[in-house]
């Protein structure tokens, strides 16, 4: 039954994600001199200690050594992250969603005993995703094309090898991944397959993204990375050939949720510092949180905040209850497509507002609240929640079927 | 009505498109990219436009200057700011100025200040009312706490005033060559009544400049935080009377109010929305999504018209004011209108982001960048405090009458 009374352990989990955020991470990550540069360079002494707490195994299956958290406990533990700092929650977020779906679920037994025991004991391992990220898209609205999936990389069978060429841009946790998961093209019949690939694998190169803007378009850890003959044994393949697991709908799902979760977090920390600043600053007479026009604006964030919360933990029980689909307790509707782009569009609005009651410091590099919007912006207008999203939902609302590409 | 523009505000208006299409343009977004708060800055584009005119654009013919109207000044900044809206206010701000030295200051104050601005294409002028304790409060006094507002204290002494005490994020603040400084000369009253305005030149002794803001949008546009230590100013540089409220000194406008300032920040806007439709349309009708052109799209389709729409819209309610302005008509139209431009500004580069998508922001930083500036308008200018003010300005019928 659809229950939000939160067990003992996952009311500690956030607790203590919660004072993590708040005691350790915010005071490095929105201190002014982190803030004005425009580079932020992952904190990895943070991302170290966020390991430590189990982070990074949260939702592996405590039978391969991990937490065995389910998906409603992550997206309350990454939202608590990502109020402290998105790019660590982000960075967590994928080693996490990976190593779950890699060694619960993907993997033979005699893949995961090559690569388990070395990314449960090493707290420093993580695991990238070495293709673009979900492409959520609507562009083929009622049309038999095929999203574009954007894989630059093909890998042929050469002697008992896979082959990979080809390259990709901003690869998930590609900078600091020990073991990358990598959609490739292949002459097999069906679509794509899927290899495991080290890091320190010959032909594989990983190089900065080379923005030097302002902004960079991106959250967590990102790199391009190019393969150039670059070999793995033919044990590497996850699943079949032409069938790959990463093509199955369930990384796409659970990591949009993810994202959902974490840009939740933003929305948070930034209607926390505004109700924080509106009890302090006098203008007008009063502290301005006693006027109507301010009592507006947190009236509207906590409204949207708890809107979204709602959705993302109906879609988190969901996923972990696909039973209650199978029985019509809940619609099959696409939850966490639905989740995730009321929460970008409303965390925006949330950011902005809550920047407002700022006045001209919102706009001050040194102060946070000009990253929380631009966090969110970045949310809005990413690969898994653009202008055309929505109409995936539609499709499924009338049950469109598209005819598989040849 | 008769919406056509005469020769001169035709000509000026092309002179402003080219300057801002090959010298404003050209080095806009790479200004905006570089870090720090002062570093965006470039003495160059403003010496190249100051000697087209566009830095003293508003002093009257007869101390000198081009002595344009406001419908003019209005075309220029739509068409400066199209090239770069934290540039375009690196010049309208000294029109916002030079209004207030022609209408308010005395003859021997506009000889020592208006001679040496127009002068001296690095002259450049601010005006400091904001501090870390007072910003909405200077805009909208609270009859409830006459304490509030601006706290700079200046006492007599002598023939001069000592001024002491910070103001924050001022406008032109590490570049400017003169300042017009609200202060408190009576702490005893509310800042109607117990504030004067005085023109501080830079060299002041005992003023400073101190931390220049490191802004996300405008990054051009420069900021700053003044200092004043016993800093010493000539009674002769006091603006009207002592004591008549800095804000009405002189009796009347000081177009920093709804003159002028509320006609700059709308003309802008609208010079920004006109890039963002340039930018959307030219990405949608050069990229393809699922084998069409995203101008093909609906979606897109839908977001441009809007686009449009809306930047139209704003075109048409700014070009009105100015032209009331040029007949000495005032009302509530300017305050609401730059309402209104916040607004807009705010919807028109989102939906540009919407067109432009992941990889159109990440590949075109002038994207975000557009964004960036118009968060300005919900900030700089004090958003939610000028609705409030608006209403103020509404007629309000009596009671009977609004019962009846």
């Amino acid at each position: 039954m659809f229950n939000l009374h939160l067990d003992a352990e996952q009311i500690e989990f956030r607790d203590t994600v919660r004072s993590f955020a708040a005691n350790e991470i915010r005071p490095v990550a929105i201190h002014p001199d982190r803030l004005e540069p425009f580079a932020k360079p992952l904190m990895m002494d943070l991302l170290g200690q966020a390991s430590e707490l189990g982070l990074r195994v949260l939702t592996l299956s405590e039978a391969a050594g991990g937490v065995g958290a389910d998906t409603l406990t992550s997206c309350i533990v990454l939202e608590e992250m990502a109020a402290g700092d998105v790019d660590i929650a982000v960075t967590l977020g994928e080693t996490d969603l990976l190593g779950h779906l890699l060694f619960d679920n993907w993997m033979t037994p005699d893949q995961s005993e090559r690569f388990l025991k070395r990314f449960t004991e090493d707290p420093a391992f993580h695991l990238g995703h070495g293709g673009s990220t979900p492409e959520v898209s609507g562009w083929n609205y009622h049309e038999d094309l095929p999203n574009e999936t954007g894989a630059g990389v093909s890998a042929v069978m050469q002697d008992g090898d896979w082959v990979i060429d080809g390259s990709v841009s901003l690869a998930a946790n590609a900078p600091i991944a020990d073991l990358m998961v990598v959609p490739v093209r292949s002459d097999w019949a069906g679509g794509m397959s899927a290899l495991v690939v080290p890091r320190d694998t010959p032909g594989l190169t990983i190089a900065e993204t080379g923005e030097q803007t302002q902004v960079r378009w991106h959250h967590g850890s990102a790199a391009n990375i190019q393969f150039r003959s670059c070999k793995v044994p033919s044990e590497n393949l996850l699943g079949e050939a032409g069938n790959s697991p990463l093509s199955g709908g369930e990384y796409d799902a659970l990591h949009t949720l993810q994202r959902a979760a974490i840009n939740l977090g933003v929305g948070q920390a930034a209607f926390d510092a505004a109700v924080a600043y509106a009890k302090i600053r006098r203008q007008g007479g009063r502290n301005i949180v006693e006027h109507q026009a301010i009592g507006k604006f947190i009236a509207g964030m906590a409204v949207k905040l708890e809107a979204a919360r709602t959705m993302i933990w109906k879609a988190a029980w969901v996923a972990d209850h696909p039973e209650a689909i199978a029985d019509r307790s809940v619609s099959d509707l696409p939850q966490q497509i639905i989740a995730s782009i009321f929460t970008a569009e409303t965390v925006l609005e949330v950011t902005q507002t809550a920047a407002e009651c700022f006045g001209a410091m919102a706009v001050m590099r040194d102060m946070p609240l000009q990253k929380y919007v631009e966090d969110a912006n970045m949310f809005v207008h990413s690969n898994g929640n653009d202008v055309s999203t929505s109409l995936q939902i539609a499709e499924a609302v009338v049950g469109y079927e598209r005819t598989p590409a040849a | 009505m008769d919406f056509s523009l005469n020769e001169e505000q035709q000509d000026w208006q092309q002179k402003a498109r080219e300057f801002a299409t090959h010298e404003i343009r050209p080095i806009s977004l790479a200004r905006d990219q570089i870090e720090g708060g002062f570093e965006p800055w470039d003495w160059g584009v403003i010496e190249k436009g100051s000697r087209l005119g566009f830095r003293t654009l508003a002093v009257p013919a007869k101390w000198g200057g081009p002595g344009t109207g406001f419908v003019t000044q209005t075309l220029v900044m739509m068409e400066l700011a199209k090239g770069d809206s934290a540039i375009c206010k690196a010049f309208s701000q000294n029109w916002k100025w030079s209004h207030l030295i022609a209408i308010a200051c005395s003859d021997d104050q506009k000889e020592r200040f208006l001679k040496p601005f127009l002068s001296d294409h690095r002259y450049l002028l601010g005006r400091g009312i904001t501090e870390p304790n007072a910003g909405c409060d200077n805009r909208l006094p609270p009859e409830i706490d006459p304490k509030a507002g601006y706290r700079l204290r200046a006492i007599r002494d002598g023939d001069d005033w000592i001024l002491n005490g910070e103001k924050t994020f001022i406008a032109n603040g590490s570049v400017g060559s003169l300042f017009f400084i609200d202060a408190r000369t009576d702490a005893s009253v509310d800042i109607t009544q117990g504030g004067t305005l005085f023109l501080v030149p830079k060299d002041t002794p005992g003023f400073r400049i101190g931390k220049v803001s490191n802004k996300s949008g405008w990054r051009f546009y420069q900021n700053a935080e003044l200092i004043f230590e016993d800093a010493r100013v000539p009674h002769a540089n006091v603006i009207g009377g002592v004591g008549t409220g800095s804000v009405k000194s002189a009796g009347g406008d000081t177009t920093g109010g709804d003159l002028f300032g509320d006609l700059e920040l709308s003309a802008n806007a609208v010079g920004v929305c006109d890039d963002a439709n340039g930018m959307a349309m030219a990405f949608a009708c050069s990229n393809k999504r699922a084998g069409k052109f995203l101008i093909d799209h609906q979606l897109i389709q839908l977001g441009i018209n809007e686009m449009n729409m809306l930047t139209e819209a704003l075109r048409s309610f700014v070009m009105r004011v100015a032209w009331e302005h040029d007949q000495g008509q005032r009302s509530a139209n300017g305050v609401l209108m730059v309402n209104y431009s916040t607004d807009v500004i705010r919807r028109v580069t989102r939906l540009n982001m919407d067109i432009h998508g992941a990889e159109g922001c990440r590949n075109n930083p002038r994207v975000s960048k557009l964004a960036r500036d118009a968060m300005i308008w919900t900030h700089l200018a004090g958003d939610t405090v000028l609705r409030l003010k608006a209403v103020t300005k509404l007629e309000r019928p009596g009671l009977a009458e609004a019962a009846a």
